[in-house]
């Protein structure tokens, strides 16, 4: 949060007297200002000499607060907004589709939960033919432990198509394949570091067009949490929950803002009591969710 | 002049208590919050592991406020009013929301969609349902996402002059919904952060933060009646019950008869700072149980207990969740 001095020179209303006024009651930032009761505030500036100047100064800053915050949307624009943007993407296998009540829904996080070699990968590569080949729009793959494999995919990909016309094919698979990009990522902190990228990106790109990013798939974010599993007792356990949350929501973010559907396959473990008995429920806790889990 | 003035007073007995009781009338939710009277300024929190149907009861609160009480000569019985969605979870569903107002609207009451549903079944195209109440119903719906707690904290700030805004057409904001409130828990207890330089600034801490939004949220019930409401969910689940289930030795006699749980043993650990659990004014515990209630040949629905812990009520109510809405189970 910006320190009010930076605001300065875009609002001048926050000049150097209110400074000195908000830092006689510790408020350096704008983050400072949230914690703090602006209505007590605006009292103590009744008794400052250039009172007026002071409480315009607290409604700038209110509106600045104001801004800083999502839109409020009432039900029809949420709807409106559901309808437009939010559909469904079929991941190319119909058991699942069926199961998924049509497919991967843009906007909301899919986890895919599974013992190991369940096939939690091989989805993920079918989903992510599948959408590059018929959605026209791009997937980003982020893997962990480099089950990306570019030889499944293109199987996938020449699965349907005509098998007599070479040169087409192979045109139409590079098109495809170009439609993904896959990048390794082997620790939390380069996840959120491609992940900050990724929203960047999206932000700052125009609307519209082919490269739009449709599908982000992340195998696997719970492999990526136990080195820090293992840190001292309690601090450990906490600095785990705070990161897996923290990814959530921002993927949670990427996903409403950006219009994307995110898959994430997350090993499940079976527990014995003596885990359950730590306060252990299961390797994730309370995070990223969505009511959609595929075992 | 001044002290007769005094003595003879403002109003009489029957004027004040026709002006507070016409303002303070008892809200009447649907089951299974419907055991205890709640009133504008109570603060009601829904606690649960996930899942159990909090999000729903919201979501049903939320709908029961938008209705009008009547229209067209059909009664609703709603609030007519607005109601504010602050959603920290952010995996609100509007399809969900629509559809059960759709329902409503086609059906009037909750039980006579149940028994049209169980008779015949409604396809989803073809509820007949009046389109301009919905716009209306839909538009008074008033939403936000959170990803942050300063997020959080600049919506409530600023939630008081949206309220304002929408008084001056008319409009009154009759429930505040969260979802839930324990969102950024976790990680505001991470980053609780060095203390910084000039020793009384105030830290962003996970005391700081919901000591701020207590006071936020309590200034906003004082400014504008209106009911809260706030999911919470529990972590780890149900830690006491869980104890009981393995320790053979002990007898569990206390923890196997469900009902007899009393406020002191909470049935989940409580992770939220005093400042929070002093504000509540209401409490209900809501858990999935292991029984599963066969409504049709492939309609499975797993039943949940609802438990008031504050006030203390003895006894559970079951309830289902169905394509409807929340249903008692007797």
């Amino acid at each position: 949060m910006a320190p009010l001095k930076s605001l300065e020179q875009e609002y001048p209303i926050l000049d150097s007297n209110f400074q000195s006024f908000c830092a006689s009651h510790d408020i350096f930032s704008v983050e400072d200002l949230l914690l703090h009761d602006l209505y007590v505030l605006a009292a103590f500036a009744e008794q400052e000499s250039s009172s007026e100047r002071l409480k315009q100064g607290i409604a700038q800053v209110l509106s600045i607060i104001d801004g800083q915050h999502q839109p409020w949307l009432n039900g029809i624009e949420l709807l409106e907004d559901a309808q437009r943007n939010k559909h469904v993407l079929s991941t190319g296998c119909e058991g699942i589709d069926l199961l998924l009540h049509g497919g991967l829904r843009v906007g909301q996080l899919t986890e895919l939960v599974g013992p190991s070699s369940s096939g939690k990968t091989q989805v993920c590569l079918l989903a992510a033919s599948n959408v590059a080949k018929k959605h026209i729009g791009s997937v980003v793959y982020l893997d962990t432990g480099n089950s990306f494999s570019p030889q499944r995919v293109t199987q996938f990909i020449c699965q349907h198509s005509d098998p007599a016309i070479d040169q087409a094919k192979h045109r139409t698979l590079q098109k495809v394949m170009n439609n993904i990009s896959c990048k390794s990522v082997f620790d939390i902190f380069t996840m959120f570091d491609v992940l900050h990228q990724l929203e960047f990106n999206l932000r700052s790109q125009m609307q519209g067009g082919d490269c739009k990013v449709q599908l982000l798939i992340v195998d696997s974010v719970s492999s990526m949490v136990t080195p820090i599993l293992g840190g001292s007792g309690s601090q450990g356990i906490h600095s785990w929950h705070a990161l897996m949350i923290s990814a959530g929501y921002l993927l949670k973010k990427l996903a409403h803002e950006h219009n994307i559907a995110v898959l994430d396959p997350t090993l499940r473990i079976r527990l014995k009591a003596s885990d359950l008995k730590n306060g252990f429920r299961n390797k994730k806790g309370k995070n990223q969710k969505k009511g959609r889990k595929i075992v | 002049m001044e002290a007769k003035g005094w003595i003879s007073g403002d109003e009489s007995a029957k004027e004040m208590l026709g002006r507070v009781l016409s303002r303070a009338r008892p809200f009447l939710l649907l089951p299974p919050l419907h055991r205890v009277p709640l009133r504008p300024r109570n603060v009601l929190e829904i606690v649960g592991p996930s899942p159990s149907a909090k999000t729903h009861l919201l979501i049903q609160a939320a709908l029961t406020c938008v209705l009008p009480v009547d229209w067209n000569g059909v009664h609703y019985g709603g609030f007519d009013g607005f109601a504010i969605f602050i959603d920290l979870d952010c995996r609100f569903d509007i399809f969900r929301f629509s559809h059960l107002l759709k329902l409503r609207l086609a059906s009037g009451s909750v039980s006579e969609i149940d028994r049209e549903q169980n008779n015949n079944t409604i396809k989803r195209s073809s509820i007949a349902y009046d389109e301009e109440l919905y716009t209306l119903c839909m538009r008074r719906f008033s939403y936000v996402r959170c990803y942050d707690s300063f997020e959080f904290l600049a919506t409530l700030k600023t939630l008081h002059y949206r309220i304002q805004k929408e008084k001056a057409y008319g409009n009154c904001v009759h429930m505040l919904l969260i979802d839930s409130i324990g969102a950024f828990h976790w990680i505001d207890r991470a980053s609780t952060c060095l203390p910084l330089r000039g020793s009384n600034r105030k830290s962003h801490s996970v005391q700081t933060v919901l000591e701020t939004v207590v006071q936020e949220i309590r200034k906003l019930l004082l400014l504008h009646p209106m009911l809260a409401i706030a999911t919470k969910a529990t972590l780890f689940g149900n830690r006491a019950m869980n104890e009981a289930k393995w320790n053979l030795r002990k007898p569990d006699t206390s923890y196997s008869q469900i009902g007899g749980i009393t406020a002191l043993q909470l049935p989940y650990r409580e992770y939220m700072p005093s400042a929070w659990q002093t504000f509540v004014t209401h409490r209900i515990l809501l858990r999935p149980s292991d029984d599963h209630l066969a409504v049709s040949d492939d309609q499975n629905h797993s039943v949940y207990f609802s438990e008031w812990l504050l006030p203390s009520l003895s006894f559970l109510d079951k309830f289902i969740v169905k394509e409807a809405g929340v249903f008692l189970v007797a």
